[in-house]
C-alpha cells in the first residue's frame, strides 16, 4: 500500500466524474468510489504502521471528504432544478389606495416652487365680495361682478350689504393675496392652490368648481424680467422637458402689465399636435404685475414695492398631463379613475 | 370681433404684412386672433378684443393704430370736407338732457336720396357680420367699424313736435323697435323722445317710429355718449344685445362722437347727396380733460427688467398717439383722448413692454435676498393625513362643494346657506358635511366593488352667530371595516398626527347611525369628531346590505394640534415583569372603566396594560364578559423584584373585586 496508489484513485474518481455528464450516474460513481475504492484502502491501511499509517490514513480521509463533497454538491444541485415557483400566479394584492390626482399635482407644484423660495398660503373659498373683487381693482360696475358666473350667496336685503358682507364663492385664489399681504410685510413668495367656483353648466371642460393654483412674489424691484425666470423653472420642471414659455399682451384688473403665459407643447414638441390644437403652444396661465391698487388695498407700499402674480387652472394641467378628456372624473370619486395615478 | 383685412388695409399708403403674419404679430403685442378666416376678396381677422381696450379698439382705425405701432408703417391722413346749407338746425330743435347722458350730438342733413351702399360698403359690412339695409343706415354702420362710435339716425319728418328728450322710460312705457318687437320699459331704461313718445331705446335699438325707410327725405343724425352702466344693466334686462350697446356698455370716449358724426356727414353727402345743415347740436357739458403721465425710464427698467432706449421708448408711444417730451430719462406724455384705459403709469409701461416685445426681455433669476413668507401649516397637515389614510388602503376623493334639496333634508334648514340662482338645483345649499358626497361615492362604486374605502378632505359651510363659518374636515368612509376596525385605523393615525388622550364616548345622537354603535371622538377634553355604523332605517332607504362605517373628524383642530416634531422618550434600561390578569365583569361594562381602575391602581410602576384576550359566550356564566390583560411592570431606576410587583397586583385585583360583580379569574 503506497501513498501513490491512493493519488492514482483520486485521479481516476476525478477523470470518471468529468466524463459523466447526467447527475444522477456522477452520484453513483461517487457512491461507487466511497464504497468499493476507498473501504478496500481503509481495510489495508488498518495493516499499516507507524508514519506511513498515519500519512496514508490523512491522505485517503482527505480524499473522502472530497467525494462527499463532491456529492452534497450533486444533491444540492439536483435539488434547486427541481424546485419550482409559479412566478406568474396570481395574486390578491391587498388594497393600496391613493391619493387623488390633483392633491399630487399641488404637491409637484409646492415642491417646485419650494426650491425657489416659495411657501404655501391658504384662504377662504367662502369670500365677500371685497376680497373678490374690490380689492383686486375690479370697478364698483365691472361688468364682471354682475356676470352670471359668479355664484353668489343669497343673502336678505344684500344691496344695502356692503361689499365686506356680500358673499360669494371665491372665482380665483387671488383673494389670498391681498388676505395674505394685509397681514404681513414684503418680500413676500408664495403658492396658493385651492378650489375656486363658477356658476357655469357642467360638461366635459366645465365643473362649477376646479382647482387653481396661485402665486405671488412681492420685493424690491421685481420685474417681468424675474417672472419669466421663475416661471420658465416651474414649467420646464412641472413638464420635466425643456419647454419654451411666452408671454403675450392680456387684460386683467388686478396685474398691469398682463399677459398670457403661453408654454410649448412638449408632446409635439412645437410642431402641433390636437394637445396644442396644431399651434405649438399650450395657453397655460394668466400673469402680470401686480396693479398699484391691489398693493395699496393690502396696504403695501407700492411705491417701494412691487410683484408679480400668477394663476392657472390645475384640473386642466392634469388632464393635459394625464390624457383625461373629462373634468368631471376628477369629482365623481370613482376609484375605477382614482386608482390610475 | 371681426376685422375686415381689407379695410384695415385702407387706413394705409404702404402695403400691411399678409394676414397669417398680421396674426401672429397681433397675438405677440396686441391680443388674439381666434380665427383667420378668407372671405371672398377679403380675410376677416377675428381678434379677442379684451374689455380694457373695448373703448378704442372695438374700431378699425384702432387696430390699423396697433399696426402702425407694432409694424412702424405711417397711418395715411384723410380729410374730411363737406359744404352746409344755410338752415341751422338749432333753429328747428330743442334738445333736453336728463340723465345718463355725457355727451349728445344732433346733426341734421336734408334731401337724401336712399338707395343701396357702394360695394366696398356692404362688402366690408357683410365681412364684419352686419346686413346691408339702405345707404343711410349703411354708412352709420360704417363709421361704427370704423371708429367705434355709435350712430343713430332718425327720419325727422317723422318726430312730432320741435324737442328731443333723452330721459328715463315711464313706467310701463311701450316702445316698437326698428325689427317690430314689442317691449314694455321700466323707469331705470334709458330712452330717445319726441314730445309725444320715445323714439329709441338709448344706445340699445332705435325705434321704428322713426325709422329710415325708401320715403325718407330729411333725417338726423345722432351720436351720444351713454351711461355704461345704465346701458348694460339696460340691455341685460331686455336682452337685446346690439353692436351699439356692446360698445356703449364697454364706455368710449366723449370726444369721438364729434369725428364720427362729421365722418359719417362728410360720407352722406357725398354717398346720398345730402345737403348738410348749419350747426350741430351738442350737448357735452363737461369736457373731457386731458391725462398727464409722468414717469421716468428707471421706472420702465424696474417694472420690465430690461433697459429699453430711450428714443424707443419715446418712438413707442408716439406711434401709439400720446404726445411726448423728454428730459434725458424724464418722460412727460399725455395720453390720447381714445385711451380711455391708459390712467397710471404702469399702464405706460404695459405700452412699452408689449410693442417692445415681452419675448425680447431676457429671463433673470431673482437673486434678491430670499426671506421665506409664512408657510400655511393646513396643507403639509393635509398631505401627511392624506398619505396615512392611503397607507391604510383608501381611495382620496374630491366631491362638489354643494348639496341639493333632497339631501339638505337630512340637515338642519336653518344652519344651510343657500346659493343666488345656481346653473343647477344640484348646486343649491353649501355642503355642511362631507358625508353626503362620500355616500353617494360609495353608491356609486358599488357597481364595481365590493370593498370600498374612501375619505375626502374638504370644506364645510354653515351659518353661524358670526354670520357663516367654513371649516375643513376629514371624513371617511368604509364598507370593508367595521366600527372597531375603523377605530383602530383612526387611533393610529392619531398617534401618527402625534395628538395624544383620544377617547370615544357613546352618543348616538346623529340620524344618520345607529344609536349603539356610535361614537364622539375627544382629544382631551375637546370633541374632535364621531364614528358610527349607519342606522338599519338609512340601510333600507338606500337599499345597502352590508355595514357602512363612517367617521368625521374636525380638521381644523387636527391641523393645530398636530406636531410634526415628536419627543422622544428614554427607552427603559431595566428589565420588566409581565402579570396577567382575567376579569369576569358584566356584559354592558365598558372596557374603559376597567381599565381605568387597573391603570389607577397600578400606579408609575404600571408601565403598560393590553388587552390580549377577551370571551363572550358559552366559555363565560350568562350575561357576563371576560378580559384579559397583559400588564408590564417595569421602573426607570432599578431591577423590579417579584415581591414588589406581587404587592401591586394584589391591589390592583382587590380594587377590581370592590366592585360586586367583576370576578378576577385566578
Amino acid at each position: 500500500m503506497t501513498i501513490e496508489e491512493v493519488s492514482s484513485i483520486k485521479e481516476r474518481f476525478l477523470k470518471e466524474l468529468e466524463k459523466e455528464k447526467d447527475s444522477e450516474k456522477k452520484k453513483k460513481i461517487c457512491k461507487k468510489f466511497i464504497e468499493e475504492d476507498l473501504s478496500s484502502v481503509f481495510c489495508l491501511i488498518k495493516n499499516l504502521k507507524g508514519g506511513k499509517r498515519v500519512l496514508i490514513g490523512k491522505e485517503t480521509n482527505d480524499l473522502r471528504k472530497l467525494i462527499l463533497g463532491k456529492m452534497e454538491q450533486l444533491k444540492e444541485k439536483q435539488k434547486s432544478t427541481e424546485e419550482f415557483l409559479d412566478v406568474t400566479f396570481p395574486v390578491v394584492a391587498t388594497e393600496r389606495g391613493n391619493i387623488h390626482p390633483l392633491t399630487k399635482l399641488q404637491k409637484r407644484c409646492e415642491t417646485i416652487f419650494s426650491k425657489m423660495g416659495f411657501v404655501v398660503a391658504d384662504g377662504p373659498e367662502l369670500e365677500n365680495e371685497w376680497y373678490n373683487f374690490d380689492a383686486l381693482n375690479f370697478k364698483a360696475d365691472h361688468p364682471v361682478r354682475e356676470m352670471q358666473d359668479t355664484l353668489f350667496v343669497r343673502q336678505k336685503e344684500r344691496n344695502n350689504l356692503s361689499s365686506k358682507e356680500k358673499l360669494l364663492m371665491r372665482t380665483h385664489t387671488s383673494p389670498v393675496q391681498v388676505r395674505y399681504m394685509e397681514k404681513r410685510k414684503p418680500p413676500f413668495r408664495i403658492i396658493v392652490p385651492g378650489r375656486v367656483f363658477r356658476n357655469e353648466a357642467t360638461d366635459s371642460s366645465h365643473e362649477i368648481n376646479f382647482y387653481q393654483l396661485e402665486g405671488l412674489m412681492v420685493g424690491e424691484n421685481v420685474s417681468v424680467a424675474n417672472f419669466k425666470a421663475v416661471i420658465g423653472f416651474f414649467f420646464r420642471e412641472l413638464f420635466e422637458a425643456n419647454v419654451d414659455i411666452r408671454l403675450r399682451p392680456s387684460y386683467f384688473p388686478f396685474t398691469e402689465p398682463s399677459f398670457e403665459v403661453d408654454v410649448s407643447c412638449s408632446i409635439c414638441n412645437k410642431k402641433g399636435c390636437s394637445v396644442c390644437q396644431k399651434t405649438g403652444w399650450i395657453e397655460i396661465m394668466g400673469a402680470g404685475m401686480v396693479h398699484p391698487n391691489v398693493l395699496e388695498s393690502a396696504k403695501v407700499d407700492h411705491e417701494k414695492f412691487n410683484g408679480f402674480a400668477f394663476g392657472c387652472g390645475l384640473d386642466r394641467i392634469a388632464m393635459i398631463e394625464h390624457k383625461i378628456d373629462d373634468i368631471r372624473l376628477f369629482y365623481g370619486g370613482d376609484i375605477r379613475f382614482l386608482k390610475q395615478f | 370681433m371681426r376685422f375686415s383685412y381689407n379695410f384695415l388695409q385702407s387706413f394705409f399708403n404702404e402695403k400691411i404684412p399678409p394676414a397669417e403674419k398680421l396674426e401672429e404679430l397681433l397675438m405677440m403685442h396686441f391680443f388674439k386672433v381666434e380665427d383667420v378666416e378668407k372671405n371672398g376678396g377679403d380675410t376677416v381677422l377675428d381678434i379677442d378684443i379684451l374689455s380694457s381696450r373695448a373703448g378704442d379698439c372695438l374700431s378699425h382705425v384702432g387696430v390699423a393704430r396697433e399696426i402702425a405701432a407694432i409694424t412702424g408703417i405711417k397711418l395715411k391722413n384723410t380729410e374730411i370736407k363737406f359744404k352746409e346749407n344755410g338752415e341751422d338746425i338749432n333753429d328747428k330743435l330743442m334738445l333736453n338732457v336728463k340723465a345718463a347722458c355725457s355727451r349728445y350730438m344732433l346733426k341734421g342733413i336734408n334731401d337724401v336720396k336712399i338707395g343701396e351702399s357702394p360695394q366696398y360698403i356692404q362688402k366690408i359690412l357683410k365681412v364684419c357680420g352686419i346686413n346691408p339695409i339702405n345707404n343711410i343706415v349703411d354708412i352709420a354702420n360704417y363709421v361704427m367699424l370704423e371708429t367705434g362710435q355709435p350712430l343713430h339716425v332718425f327720419d325727422s319728418d317723422k318726430l312730432e313736435g320741435e324737442k328731443i328728450f333723452v330721459r328715463y322710460a315711464k313706467k310701463r312705457e311701450k316702445i316698437v323697435t326698428l325689427d317690430e318687437k314689442r317691449y314694455e320699459l321700466q323707469e331705470n331704461i334709458l330712452v330717445i323722445s319726441d314730445e309725444v313718445s320715445s323714439v329709441g331705446i338709448a344706445g340699445i335699438k332705435g325705434g321704428i317710429v322713426a325709422e329710415v325707410d325708401k320715403n325718407t327725405k330729411n333725417i338726423y343724425l345722432e351720436a351720444a355718449n351713454f351711461d355704461p352702466v345704465t346701458i348694460r344693466r339696460g340691455s341685460y334686462e331686455l336682452k337685446i344685445r346690439t353692436e351699439a350697446s356692446l360698445r356703449f356698455e364697454h364706455g368710449i370716449s366723449a370726444e369721438l362722437a364729434e369725428i364720427a358724426i362729421n365722418k359719417a356727414s362728410f360720407m352722406i353727402s357725398e354717398i346720398a347727396k345730402g345737403s348738410v345743415m348749419k350747426g350741430i347740436i351738442d350737448y357735452y357739458p363737461e369736457k373731457e380733460e386731458e391725462r398727464n403721465i409722468n414717469f421716468n425710464i428707471n421706472d420702465v427698467r424696474k417694472v420690465l427688467g430690461e433697459d429699453v432706449a430711450l428714443k424707443e421708448t419715446e418712438k413707442i408711444l408716439r406711434s401709439l398717439g400720446f404726445k411726448v417730451q423728454r428730459n434725458k430719462g424724464s418722460f412727460s406724455t399725455t395720453v390720447p383722448y381714445f385711451r380711455t384705459d391708459v390712467l397710471i403709469k404702469e399702464d405706460i409701461i404695459e405700452e412699452i413692454g408689449r410693442i417692445y416685445g415681452y419675448d425680447k426681455i431676457e429671463s433673470q433669476d431673482p437673486i434678491k435676498n430670499i426671506v421665506p413668507a409664512e408657510q400655511s401649516k393646513g396643507f403639509l397637515v393635509a398631505n401627511t393625513a392624506k398619505d396615512i389614510w392611503q397607507s391604510f388602503g383608501f381611495y382620496e376623493s374630491y366631491n362638489y362643494s354643494f348639496i341639493n334639496e333632497e339631501v339638505s333634508l337630512k340637515f338642519e334648514k336653518k344652519k344651510l346657506i343657500e346659493m343666488e340662482k345656481p346653473v343647477s338645483l344640484e348646486f343649491k345649499y353649501l355642503r355642511p358635511s362631507l358625508i353626503p358626497g362620500l355616500l353617494k361615492n360609495l353608491l356609486e362604486n358599488k357597481k364595481n366593488y365590493e370593498k370600498i374605502n374612501l375619505f375626502e378632505i374638504g370644506s364645510i359651510f354653515h351659518k353661524s352667530e358670526a354670520g357663516t363659518k367654513e371649516e375643513k374636515m376629514l371624513s371617511i368612509i368604509s364598507s370593508a371595516n367595521d366600527f372597531y376596525q375603523l377605530k383602530g385605523k383612526l387611533n393610529l393615525f392619531f398617534q401618527q398626527m402625534s395628538i395624544p388622550n383620544i377617547s370615544y364616548q357613546q352618543k348616538g345622537e346623529k340620524e344618520l347611525f345607529n344609536k349603539k354603535r356610535s361614537a364622539k371622538i375627544f382629544a382631551g377634553k375637546e370633541d374632535i369628531g364621531f364614528i358610527g355604523e349607519i342606522s338599519e332605517e338609512v340601510k333600507k332607504e338606500m337599499k345597502l346590505k352590508e355595514n357602512i362605517v363612517i367617521a368625521e373628524i374636525n380638521f381644523e383642530r387636527v391641523i393645530d394640534m398636530y406636531k410634526e416634531i415628536k419627543e422622544y422618550e428614554p427607552i427603559l434600561k431595566f428589565p420588566a415583569l409581565v402579570r396577567d390578569l382575567a376579569v369576569l365583569v358584566p356584559k354592558r361594562t365598558f372596557y374603559k372603566d376597567v381599565f381605568e381602575k387597573i391603570k389607577k391602581e397600578g400606579g408609575t410602576l404600571l408601565k403598560e396594560v393590553s388587552l390580549f384576550d377577551f370571551y363572550e359566550g358559552k366559555e363565560v356564566p350568562e350575561g357576563m364578559k371576560s378580559f384579559a390583560f397583559r400588564l408590564v411592570f417595569q421602573a426607570k431606576n432599578k431591577t423590579l423584584s417579584s415581591e414588589e410587583i406581587n404587592l401591586v397586583f394584589e391591589k390592583i385585583i382587590n380594587t377590581l373585586e370592590e366592585v360586586s360583580e367583576y370576578k378576577v379569574r385566578k
